[in-house]
């Protein structure tokens, strides 16, 4: 059995000051008149449930090892009844409540209550275990001996319905590694909670939790279940779905999601789908937990799924949620996150969404999750903000009806809310992924943006903070950020000027970066921000040449070879279009760019990719060559 | 052509596939279920700028208007992209008039050269691509199955009908239509685009010619975009 360490009883010595009734219950809680005992335990136990106030403050006062003695050291029933309950209630939802449970060792000692041979210490013993084990700080429980593994059969083989349970739970609340699934799955678990799913609506509940945590990404497990007398449990699991009570459905619901994202072969069927989605998108309507956790499944459901995006989409889902993030309570930040993913899931790949989303006017909602404390909260806010923003009819959309946002128009709410700056602190996050995506969501919007956003937009960053962001340790950041500079340099020719603010510290951080060789997705990006700034004057084309030949220099640095010969077709792509642009005839120094970049070898490289195996990289080539020629190249 | 190209061998990484540019191009096998989306061309691409005119002749008179479009959106997946249209020094209207079209990318998979819709017939379809020279090394095929078994991956033009879907800035009651689409032949290598307009209550074959616009810049540059 997987221990915590045990500590002996005791409690602050402040508690014994009288006239405090809170301090008074503890003298009484170590009395040893039993009814006395007995009395302060329920006294606690009716305190504290549901009350998370008052469990912190009778936390602080050191009832847990208080109540832990009693537990320990009593032999009557209705004792152990009562301060088991007791200890269950500070673990129920309540993180901190758990771990003062867990240290004070009460784990084994309510074990030992399931061995009793009285039924109701027993039922008190699992139900408090149950609440330690919903908890993420529940001991890990060790699959792999066998006789943990006896121990947890007979815990499912049990007819109190709190122990088999609390089986389910134990199992629920796993890892789920593959080799767990696999000991489980070998010794007969998925046999023995499928019964469970027959039984009463707590073993209903903690066989559907279970069975997610067991078929979780494990196909074998899945075709297991499906299995199982003909696909009887699939059905009866399908049939939860549209069960009375909201926590069942939900449970199923995820239990289906698990299923499908592991083996969607099983579900062929358009109305199971279709219903999957509904239930879903009505459970997210449930205020309590059942809520949040189906805004989080609903989002594993669509992900990367189109034709699902386009069934919730179909049943309003786009109007729901944003309903419920417009209600203006406090909601829970994995509903938060869950609703926020929901949302960028189905921006992500529909025109419709993206539409319809737009036009609900949620950039201040979507602004204000930017800033939220949750850093979970934050990265999917900035996802759904990335994904919907580059919707290609709202751009010119903006001038009709009643679409509110036009990103192209300097009127647009999102600038005067400040939702430039908030991506620009996102940028600036420890977590990679937020930083990342507020990269990207910044890119989408400086896309053909007009100069007065891109000057609003720099004039935040300047040149030092953009060396920051391209020099970023993550390689995906740097990618970004170069992409963001990359459009940034686009449009007019004054949009250069950019790169060579402070003396081009930008463009020497371009050029350093590419000579580092990176890889191919950041270097495809470092050579348009050259490729752009190359389309502009005889300055911005010899800077550029500058940046591909610093003096002096080995051979081997020429990263432009290298980059001609990689095996990412957009890559040779985006290197030559810099040689287009350099040797473009409309400038008065062409031809002696022309006669460097052959001295370096860079011609003759592209002589020998006349037939590069990409369509668009071999008609670039053959631009430059025919260009070459009328050169006189010989 | 250089004496030393026989002898230089340095970087022949490349698979060298020779590919005659005036034969029509096949797809290996019969499957049309398998297509893939034709490869991305750089110029043809959201942020890309074309600039030209179309011919509007009527009864009276032949009179041009310059027409500046932008790409505003490219889903070679689906064979969709979309942009604006720009119509200037029209007659009818004192302003500018921008309009709003969606394309069909011809690529075997999500359309084919027959149109099916927007009245145009099969007979239409091929009055109107076979006025592209780049289309004659296609046509026969075209003609008999329909071009199934074209490669036009490989190929360095690309076909598409843009049809516009609404005016942007003005109200339908301006006197210009939209009601018809135009076919469309877009050049990979320079990025030029001629297109003719069909609609049955318009004079016919109107000519759209433009070419790529880099606002005043010497070179070509590119933004982007990513929604995943």
């Amino acid at each position: 059995m997987p221990t915590s360490s045990s500590s002996s009883s005791s409690f602050s010595s402040a508690a014994s000051s009288s006239g405090n009734r809170q301090a008074d219950v503890f003298s009484r809680l170590a009395s040893s008149d039993p009814e006395v005992k007995l009395k302060a335990l329920r006294e606690v136990k009716n305190q504290i449930i549901g009350n998370r106030t008052k469990k912190l403050s009778f936390l602080k006062l050191g009832a847990v090892p208080a109540i832990a003695s009693a537990l320990s050291d009593s032999e009557c029933n209705s004792i152990l009844v009562q301060s088991a309950a007791a200890l269950g209630s500070f673990a129920c939802g309540f993180e901190a409540g758990v771990q003062a449970v867990l240290d004070a060792g009460v784990f084994p000692l309510l074990l030992r209550l399931l061995t009793s041979s009285d039924e109701k210490v027993v039922d008190a013993g699992a139900r408090s275990l149950r609440m330690i084990f919903q908890s993420n700080q529940a001991p890990k429980y060790d699959f792999l001996q066998e006789k943990n593994m006896k121990f947890l059969f007979s815990l499912l083989n049990s007819e109190n319905e709190n122990v088999s349970g609390l089986g389910a739970s134990i199992i629920a609340h796993a890892c789920g590694t593959t080799v767990q699934q696999q000991v489980l799955c070998d010794a007969g678990v998925l046999e023995k909670l499928v019964i469970l799913l027959d039984g009463s609506l707590s073993q209903r509940e903690a066989c559907l939790e279970s069975l997610a945590t067991v078929l979780k990404n494990n196909p074998e497990a899945v075709s297991r279940f499906v299995g199982l007398e003909a696909g009887r449990y699939l059905s009866s699991v399908t049939e939860l779905t549209k069960d009375r009570y909201p926590r069942t459905r939900l449970l199923s619901c995820l239990c289906l999601v698990v299923i499908y994202n592991t083996s969607p072969s099983y579900f062929l069927n358009m109305g199971t789908k279709s219903s999957l989605v509904t239930t879903l998108l009505e459970l997210l309507n449930d205020h309590g937990q059942s809520g949040d956790d189906a805004a989080l499944g609903l989002s594993s459901l669509i992900a990367e799924k189109e034709d699902l995006q386009k069934l919730a989409y179909e049943a309003n889902a786009i109007k729901n949620i944003v309903d419920i993030l417009k209600t203006g309570s406090e909601l829970h930040p994995k509903r938060l996150q869950g609703l926020f993913l929901s949302l960028a899931e189905l921006c992500s790949k529909l025109e419709d969404c993206r539409c319809s989303f737009l036009s609900l006017e949620m950039l201040d909602l979507l602004v204000n999750a930017l800033r939220h404390k949750n850093a979970d909260v934050r990265t999917a806010a900035c996802i759904c903000f990335r994904n919907a923003a580059r919707s290609v009819k709202v751009a010119v959309l903006g001038a009709l009806s009643n679409i509110v946002l036009d990103f192209s128009s300097p009127k647009s709410t999102f600038i005067e809310y400040g939702g430039i700056k908030q991506l620009i602190e996102l940028s600036k996050s420890m977590d990679p992924n937020a930083r990342c995506s507020a990269l990207r969501a910044l890119r989408n919007l400086m896309f053909l943006a007009d100069n007065k956003r891109k000057e609003l937009f720099y004039s935040e960053v300047k040149a030092q903070g953009f060396v920051s962001l391209i020099s970023d340790p993550e390689p995906t950041v740097q990618e970004q950020a170069l992409a963001l500079l990359r459009n940034l340099v686009d449009g007019c020719i004054n949009s250069i000027e950019f790169v060579f603010d402070e003396d081009g510290l930008i463009l020497d951080t371009v050029g350093k970066q590419l000579r580092k060789s990176p890889q191919a997705h950041m270097a495809i990006q470092g050579m348009y921000v050259l490729t752009n700034v190359a389309s502009g004057t005889e300055l911005h084309k010899e800077a550029v040449m500058q940046q591909l030949f610093p003096q002096p220099q080995a051979e081997s640095n020429n990263f432009m070879l290298k980059f001609l010969q990689s095996h990412e077709s957009q890559l040779r792509s985006a290197t030559v279009w810099t040689i287009i642009n350099l040797i473009s005839p409309s400038s008065p120094g062409a031809h002696d760019r022309h006669v460097k970049l052959r001295d370096e070898g860079i011609i003759p490289q592209l002589k020998n990719m006349v037939n590069d195996a990409c369509l668009d990289v071999k008609i670039r080539i053959r631009t430059v060559l025919s260009q070459s020629m009328s050169f006189g190249d010989n | 052509r250089s004496d030393d190209d026989d002898d230089d061998d340095r970087g022949k990484k490349m698979p060298v596939r020779v590919v005659e540019s005036n034969a029509a191009p096949q797809v290996s096998g019969n499957d049309p279920g398998n297509r893939s989306p034709l490869p991305p061309s750089s110029l043809l691409a959201a942020g890309q700028a074309f600039s030209g005119t179309q011919n509007v002749s009527n009864q009276q008179k032949e009179e041009a208007w310059r027409v500046n479009v932008q790409i505003q959106g490219v889903d070679l997946e689906h064979g969709y992209l979309c942009g604006t249209m720009e119509a200037l020094n029209v007659p009818m209207a004192d302003t500018p008039v921008i309009t709003f079209w969606e394309g069909e990318i011809v690529d075997g998979k999500n359309y084919t050269f027959y149109t099916g819709k927007w009245e145009a017939t099969r007979e239409d379809d091929m009055r109107h691509w076979s006025k592209f020279p780049s289309f004659a090394p296609l046509q026969g095929q075209v003609e008999s199955d329909g071009g199934r078994q074209l490669d036009l991956s490989n190929y360095p033009y690309i076909f598409m009908r843009w049809k516009e879907q609404y005016f942007v800035n003005v109200g339908t009651d301006c006197g210009l239509t939209i009601a018809g689409f135009y076919y469309v032949c877009f050049s990979c290598s320079d990025g030029s685009i001629s297109g003719f307009y069909y609609d049955p209550n318009s004079s016919p074959f109107q000519k759209l010619e433009l070419k790529t616009v880099n606002e005043g810049k010497s070179g070509f540059s590119f933004s982007s975009y990513e929604l995943q």
